[in-house]
C-alpha cells in the first residue's frame, strides 16, 4: 500500500535520513522503532508531505505522493496521529474531531463517524463540550487518534504513541489500534521508541538508526532477535 | 449630561477603531503577517468611496457593495505579490519581513495618493450628514449611529463566521496550529490566501465611515495605529474583544478630554496600553500568552 | 583566535582612518553625510543587538530614540556641558526601557513587536501634543557650533556602540541570546535564562540608541521636537539592519553605507517622486534579500529542501 524507496531528507543543511526505504502492507500495523532523534519523525512527515525528500519517491496505492501537497495526501486517505498530540488547544473535543473530518468525503459522513469514535473512547463522549487543553495525557492522545480517525484514512500513522503516558493508558490505547486494524482494515504505521509495546501490537517491523533503517522483518521474530534484545530491551 | 454626550461620542470614535482594527486583527492572528498597511489600505477604500460618492451619488454605506469585493481582489493580489513568499517561515522572520514590506506599501500608498488625489481632505457629505437623532437627551448623529452599527453588524458577524462555518472553522484551526492544519486536509495556501483577502476587504468597511468624516493620504498611520492598540488591548485570538477594546480604548479617550483636557488623548491611549501591558499581556480578552 | 585579532585590528585600522579623517576632509556636505552614517550604524546595530541576537523585534525604537534626544535637548540648552547631556540621553532610555519595555519583554512574537510599535507611536502623537514647536539653538549655543565636533562625538558614540556589541555577542553572554532567539522553549529546558538575556540585549540597546538620540540632539541647530520620535526612526535601522544581513555584527555596517548611498542618490535625483520610488526600493529589497546581501548564498540552499516546515534550522512546532 505505502512504499518508501531511497529516501534522502535534509532538515535545512542537515541530512536526516539515508536511503530509506520500506514497505507499508495493506490492512497490516507495521511498526519503526528506533532510539530518539534516528529519524522516526522525519519519515513520517515525508509521507504526509510536510516535508519533501531531496532524493526517491513514495508510493501509495501505486501513486506518487512525495511532491503532493499536504492536504492532498489526506484526501487519499493518509492521515496522521502527531507526536505529542498536538490538538486544536482552543477548540473543543467534539470542534478538534469535527475539524478531523474537514476533507469532502468525510464531511458527509461527520456523525456517524463520530458516534464510532465515542463508541471507542467513551471517555470523549463525556468531554464532548469540554476545551482540548484541559484534557489529560490518555484522554489527549485518544482525541488525537480520534480525530486523524475523522477523515476515514486508509492508513493511520502514529507518531511516538507512547511519550509521556502511564504504561496501563498505553496499553489501553494500543488495544484500540489492534481493534480498529482488525475491524475496519484500516492499515496503522507506528513510530515509536517503546520498543516492546511496538513489537508486541505490530505484524511487521523496521529499525532505523542514525538515520538508516538496520533491520526489518516480522515483529515477533524481531522481539525474539539477539540484537534486538541487547540494543533496545536492555536484556543481555 | 455634558458627560454623557462625551461618552456617545466615546462609543462612536470606539466602533470606529474596531472597524479599521478587525481586518488588522484577522490578518496577524491567522498568517502572523504584521500589516501596518491596514490603515492605509483603508484609506484608499475611502477614497474610493469618496469618489463613488462624488462621480455617482452612492451613499458610502451603500458603495460597500462595490468596494469590498474590490478590496477582497486588492488584498489578494497583494498577498500573492508581497506576502506569500513569507508562508514557509518561521515567525521571526515572517514578523520582519512583513512589518518592512509593508511599511513600504504604506510609503507607496501614501504617496500615490498624494500625487493621484493631492493632500486636501475630502470628506463625504451626505443628506443626513448633520442631522442629529434626539433623544435621551442626548444628540447622537446619525453617521455616528450607523458607524456603530456597520461595526457591531461586522464584527459579530465575523465571529459568527469563523465559529460556525467550515471555511472559518479552517481559519481558527490555522491560528492554533498551522502545521497540524495541513494534516486535516485544509488547502492552507488558499486558505490563508483568501483570508487575506478578506480581512483587506474588512478595511473597506472602516474606509466607508472615514470617508463621512475626513481622508487625507497622511490619515493611513494614525488609524493603524488606533488598530494595533486594540489587537494589543483584545489579546490574541479574540474577535469580540476588538469590538469591547474599541468601546474602552474610545471612552477612555473622550474621558480624557472631559477630565483634563484635549491635548492628552495620546496619552489616554498610552497609559492604558502600558497598563494592559504590564499587567495582563495577553490583552483583555484574550488566551494565554504564547499559545 | 586569529579571526578575533584580525577583526580587532581592522577595526582598529578603520577607526584610526575616520579619526584622522577631518583632517583632510572638511567640506560640511561629506562631514554631514558621514555624521549620519555614524548615526545610523549606531542605531541599527542596537536595533540588531536585540532584534537580530536576542530575537526581540522591536518596532518601537523611535521611542528610545527621541526620548533620548529629548533629554539631552532639554539638559544641555539648560547649561549641562554635552557630554553629561548625552549620557543622560543615553540613560533615560534605559530608564524607558525599565519602565515599559522590560514588561513587554514578557509578549511573545508579534505582540512585543505591536507593542513596541504602538508605544513609539503614542510617544509620537504625545509629544506633538505637548511640544508641537520647534527647538532652537540660541546665542552662544550657535556662535559655538563646530561641524568637527559634532562629526567626533558621532564617531566615538558609534565606536563605544560597535565595541561593547562586538564584545557582548562575542561572549558567553551573546550565545544565551542567541539560544534565546533560536527557541526560547528548548533554551530554558537548557537552563538558559531567557529573561536575563532578552534584558541585558535590551538595556544595551536602548542605550545606545539614547547616546544616538542625544548625539541628534546635539547635532541639529533647530528641529521640531517630535522629529526624533517619527515613524522613520522605527524602521530605518531595521531595514538597514536587514540590507546587510540580521543577527550578523557587519550587517548593520554595511547595510547603514548602502542605505545612505541610496538615499541621497535618490534626494538629489527624484525630486517629488523619491520616496514613492524609495518605497518601491524598500519594497523590492525584503523581496530580494530575505536574509540580508550576507545571507544570500545560504538562503538559495535552503530553499530547495523545505516544503513547509518552515525556516532553516527549525524544530517541528506550532507557529
Amino acid at each position: 500500500m505505502l512504499e518508501l524507496s531511497g529516501l534522502d531528507i535534509y532538515h535545512g543543511d542537515l541530512q536526516a535520513l539515508w536511503g530509506v526505504s520500506l514497505t507499508v502492507r495493506d490492512r497490516e500495523i507495521t511498526t519503526l522503532i528506533g532510539s530518539n532523534g534516528a529519524g522516526k519523525s522525519t519519515t513520517l512527515m515525508a509521507i504526509t508531505g510536510l516535508l519533501r525528500p531531496s532524493k526517491g519517491s513514495i508510493l501509495f496505492d501505486g501513486t506518487r505522493i512525495d511532491k503532493l501537497a499536504a492536504h492532498k495526501i489526506v484526501e487519499l486517505g493518509i492521515s496522521m496521529v502527531p507526536e505529542g498530540r498536538r490538538l486544536f488547544p482552543e477548540m473543543s473535543v467534539r470542534q478538534n474531531l469535527e475539524i478531523g473530518a474537514f476533507i469532502g468525503k468525510a464531511r458527509r459522513a461527520k456523525y456517524e463517524t463520530m458516534d464510532w469514535i465515542y463508541e471507542i473512547f467513551p471517555i470523549l463522549k463525556a468531554r464532548a463540550e469540554q476545551q482540548a487543553s484541559t484534557l489529560s495525557g490518555g484522554e489527549q492522545q485518544m482525541l488525537a487518534i480520534g480525530r486523524a480517525l475523522m477523515s476515514q484514512p486508509k492508513l493511520l500513522l502514529v507518531d511516538e504513541l507512547s511519550l509521556g503516558l502511564a504504561p496501563v493508558v498505553v496499553e489501553k490505547i494500543s488495544d484500540v489500534l489492534k481493534e480498529i486494524n482488525k475491524s475496519r482494515g484500516i492499515g496503522i504505521f507506528l513510530v515509536e521508541q517503546n520498543v516492546q509495546m511496538a513489537l508486541e501490537l505490530a505484524d511487521i517491523g523496521y529499525i532505523i538508526e542514525n538515520g538508516r533503517i538496520v533491520g526489518q522483518g516480522e515483529a515477533e521474530a524481531l522481539l525474539e532477535s539477539e540484537e534486538v534484545k541487547e540494543a533496545y530491551l536492555g536484556i543481555a | 449630561m455634558e458627560l454623557a454626550q462625551f461618552l456617545t461620542y466615546g462609543v462612536i470614535n470606539g466602533a470606529i477603531y474596531a472597524l479599521v482594527a478587525i481586518g488588522l486583527a484577522l490578518i496577524m492572528g491567522i498568517m502572523g503577517i504584521f500589516n501596518i498597511a491596514q490603515g492605509s489600505l483603508a484609506m484608499v477604500a475611502a477614497y474610493a468611496s469618496f469618489f463613488l460618492f462624488q462621480y455617482l451619488g452612492i451613499d458610502p454605506f451603500l458603495s460597500l457593495v462595490l468596494t469590498m469585493p474590490a478590496m477582497f481582489f486588492l488584498g489578494l493580489l497583494l498577498h500573492e505579490g508581497l506576502f506569500s513568499w513569507m508562508r514557509n517561515f518561521s515567525a521571526g522572520q515572517k514578523l520582519r519581513n512583513s512589518l518592512l514590506v509593508a511599511f513600504g506599501l504604506v510609503l507607496i500608498l501614501e504617496n500615490l495618493a498624494t500625487v493621484l488625489w493631492t493632500a486636501n481632505e475630502r470628506c463625504v457629505t451626505t443628506a443626513y450628514s448633520g442631522a442629529v437623532l434626539a433623544t435621551a437627551g442626548l444628540r447622537i448623529p446619525y453617521i455616528g449611529l450607523s458607524a456603530v452599527g456597520l461595526s457591531i453588524l461586522v464584527i459579530f458577524g465575523l465571529h459568527f463566521f469563523v465559529k460556525r462555518t467550515l471555511f472559518g472553522q479552517s481559519i481558527w484551526a490555522i491560528s492554533q496550529d498551522h502545521q497540524c492544519a495541513h494534516l486535516m486536509g485544509i488547502n492552507v495556501r488558499r486558505t490563508t490566501l483568501i483570508a487575506f483577502g478578506l480581512g483587506v476587504a474588512l478595511s473597506a468597511t472602516a474606509g466607508a465611515v472615514i470617508s463621512l468624516y475626513t481622508v487625507s493620504p497622511a490619515v493611513g498611520l494614525d488609524w493603524t495605529n488606533k488598530a494595533l492598540i486594540l489587537v494589543v488591548l483584545a489579546g490574541v485570538g479574540s474577535i469580540q474583544g476588538i469590538f469591547f477594546s474599541g468601546l474602552l480604548l474610545g471612552l477612555v479617550e473622550v474621558m480624557s478630554v472631559y477630565f483634563v483636557g484635549v491635548h492628552y488623548t495620546g496619552v489616554a491611549g498610552l497609559v492604558i496600553f502600558i497598563l494592559v501591558l504590564m499587567f495582563r499581556p495577553q490583552g483583555l480578552f484574550g488566551k494565554q500568552v504564547g499559545v | 583566535m586569529p579571526v578575533q585579532v584580525r577583526n580587532w585590528f581592522v577595526g582598529a585600522l578603520g577607526v584610526a582612518a575616520l579619526a584622522l579623517l577631518p583632517l583632510g576632509i572638511r567640506g560640511e556636505y561629506s562631514l554631514t553625510i558621514l555624521c549620519t552614517l555614524f548615526l545610523y550604524v549606531t542605531t541599527s546595530q542596537s536595533w540588531n543587538i536585540l532584534g537580530g541576537y536576542a530575537g526581540q523585534v522591536n518596532v518601537g525604537q523611535a521611542a528610545f530614540f527621541g526620548i533620548g534626544a529629548l533629554t539631552t535637548r532639554l539638559l544641555w540648552l539648560n547649561g549641562m556641558p554635552f557630554p553629561l547631556a548625552i549620557v543622560a540621553g543615553g540613560f533615560s532610555s534605559v530608564l524607558l526601557a525599565v519602565i515599559v519595555g522590560f514588561p513587554a519583554l514578557r509578549l511573545r512574537g508579534h505582540y512585543f513587536a505591536i507593542g513596541t510599535l504602538a508605544l513609539a507611536w503614542i510617544g509620537h502623537i504625545t509629544i506633538g501634543n505637548l511640544l508641537p514647536g520647534i527647538s532652537f539653538l540660541t546665542g552662544r549655543y550657535v556662535a559655538t557650533y563646530s561641524l568637527v565636533l559634532r562629526y567626533y562625538v558621532f564617531l566615538v558614540i558609534m565606536i563605544a556602540a560597535l565595541v561593547t556589541i562586538y564584545l557582548v555577542v562575542n561572549s558567553r553572554i551573546g550565545l544565551g541570546m542567541e539560544a534565546t532567539r533560536d527557541d526560547e522553549d528548548a533554551a530554558q529546558t537548557a537552563g538558559v535564562n531567557i529573561v536575563k538575556y532578552k534584558v541585558i540585549a535590551f538595556t544595551i540597546s536602548s542605550f545606545f540608541v539614547g547616546l544616538a538620540g542625544g548625539g541628534f540632539a546635539f547635532f541639529y541647530a533647530s528641529y521640531y521636537w517630535y522629529l526624533p520620535f517619527g515613524l522613520m526612526w522605527c524602521f530605518e535601522p531595521i531595514l538597514i539592519t536587514f540590507i546587510g544581513g540580521v543577527g550578523t555584527f557587519i550587517g548593520p555596517i554595511i547595510g547603514a553605507v548602502c542605505y545612505v548611498a541610496l538615499k541621497e542618490i535618490f534626494a538629489l535625483t527624484l525630486g517629488e517622486i523619491n520616496i514613492l520610488i524609495f518605497g518601491i526600493v524598500f519594497i523590492l529589497t525584503i523581496l530580494f534579500f530575505p536574509r540580508g546581501i550576507i545571507g544570500l548564498p545560504a538562503a538559495l540552499r535552503h530553499l530547495k529542501s523545505q516544503k513547509v516546515s518552515g525556516g532553516a534550522g527549525e524544530s517541528i512546532g506550532p507557529r
